[in-house]
């Protein structure tokens, strides 16, 4: 999702100022999603530019303009709530890259590097369980929540490394030469 | 910390080639760790936590705990130890049927000759179930029989807590508070070994991680628990608004 959306999303509630959507933007998303002010400055421009936004009040002090939701506005976001996310599946591609240039290289052997992304993995999922138990006992249900699909998303990632392990992944490029 | 568990060049050879085999396992575990064993299945996870806890002999190799070598102990030996220093929580429960919560918990202290109602009701109460203490097991959800067998297992206050699996059978919610229980009994200053294949709940208590593969410790991985910013490990966020 782009930015868009959630500024869209947090003015159909009131009208807000840059720095307001900016903070609630942030704190709805447990601190996950770190955004500067210009980004949000500029979101509200293209949205003001496109018809989704307008200013409320006078333009004088750019910094404390408020905005609201158009009737388009509205309707675009509506429409985005209403839709499946269809993008591609997004993976963390970088491991994937390193075990295909090192069977080329490492002669087969990619056991220690698979080993030690395993290792990282580990190391993430107890990162992140300790963060959901933080977000749950501040009460933070809905940071739990997200935490919770990385979680999941993270054993997925471990899953693959034990099954590129036990089919002994570069052993045929190894075979090859 | 002291040694508790040291497993040297074990092998466990089954007839007719079953899985769960032991390859020369080697590794040493101190009291008051949290170890969790992680492997797929077939890969002897729950064959090494059956040596430790001498429910099996291994095939050769030495399985030591504390002072004890458990290779050097007759079948009646066997049994004393089991008794005296092991807590043993399995993914199915394993209680009698026709006894109540309060009475399997406290088969174990009978076995010892001791009768310990009130340590078994102070248990159960720690384990949030005293108010059930007289039902049977059939009257009982997944989450509290469990909790039954959890406290059965602690009443002669064992050396160590084995588990294995002790989610498996339970939804998530119940299983969460299931460890969230061992959790709680760790910091407590028990020993735990569990064995899982599911890695969320192995990080979620244990500080080690040893995994499992055809019979050997492929990997033994001692987690960090730094604190961290959410967004050091979590990015929500794809493309930028830019159109």
């Amino acid at each position: 999702m782009s930015l868009k959306y959630g500024v869209l999303g947090l003015l159909k509630g009131e009208p807000l100022h840059g720095y307001e959507v900016k903070n609630r933007f942030e704190a709805m998303l447990g601190g996950t999603w770190e955004v500067n002010i210009g980004q949000i400055y500029t979101t509200l421009q293209r949205l003001e530019r496109d018809g989704l936004v307008r200013p409320v009040g006078s333009r004088g002090d750019r910094g404390k303009l408020q905005y609201e939701l158009s009737p388009e506005g509205h309707k675009a976001l509506d429409h985005w709530l209403a839709q499946p996310d269809l993008g591609p599946q997004q993976l963390h591609e970088e491991i994937y890259v390193k075990l295909l240039l090192a069977t080329r290289i490492a002669n087969g052997d990619l056991q220690p590097l698979l080993a030690r992304q395993k290792r990282a993995y580990l190391q993430r999922l107890r990162d992140l369980n300790r963060l959901e138990e933080r977000a749950r006992r501040d009460g933070r249900i809905d940071l739990a929540r997200l935490v919770r699909g990385a979680l999941l998303h993270t054993e997925a990632d471990l899953k693959w490394m034990d099954e590129l392990s036990s089919e002994r992944f570069g052993a045929e490029g190894a075979a090859k030469k | 910390m002291t040694e508790l568990i040291r497993l040297t060049d074990v092998t466990k050879v089954y007839q007719g080639g079953i899985t769960g085999a032991l390859n020369g396992l080697s590794v040493t575990i101190e009291e008051g760790e949290f170890t969790a064993i992680m492997g797929p299945s077939g890969s002897g996870k729950s064959t090494m936590l059956n040596l430790v806890a001498g429910l099996d002999r291994p095939t050769s190799g030495d399985v030591v705990v504390g002072d004890t070598d458990l290779g050097k102990l007759g079948e009646a030996g066997l049994a004393r130890f089991r008794r005296d220093h092991i807590g043993f929580v399995f993914q199915f429960f394993y209680l009698l049927p026709n006894l109540t919560a309060l009475e399997n918990v406290l088969i174990p202290a009978q076995l010892k000759g001791i009768v310990a109602p009130g340590r078994a009701l102070e248990l159960l109460d720690r384990l949030g179930i005293k108010d059930i203490a007289n039902s049977y097991p059939a009257r009982l959800s997944g989450g509290q029989q469990q909790r039954v067998a959890i406290a059965r297992a602690l009443i002669n206050n064992p050396t160590m807590l084995l588990a294995d699996e002790p989610t498996g059978a339970l939804d998530t919610h119940t299983g969460d508070q299931v460890m969230e229980l061992l959790g709680q009994l760790h910091r407590d200053g028990q020993t735990i070994l569990l064995v899982t294949h599911d890695a969320k709940l192995a990080t979620r208590h244990a500080a080690r991680v040893l995994s499992v593969m055809d019979g050997k410790i492929v990997d033994d991985a001692r987690l960090e628990s730094p604190e961290r910013a959410p967004s050091e490990m979590i990015r929500v966020r794809s493309e930028e608004a830019s159109r």
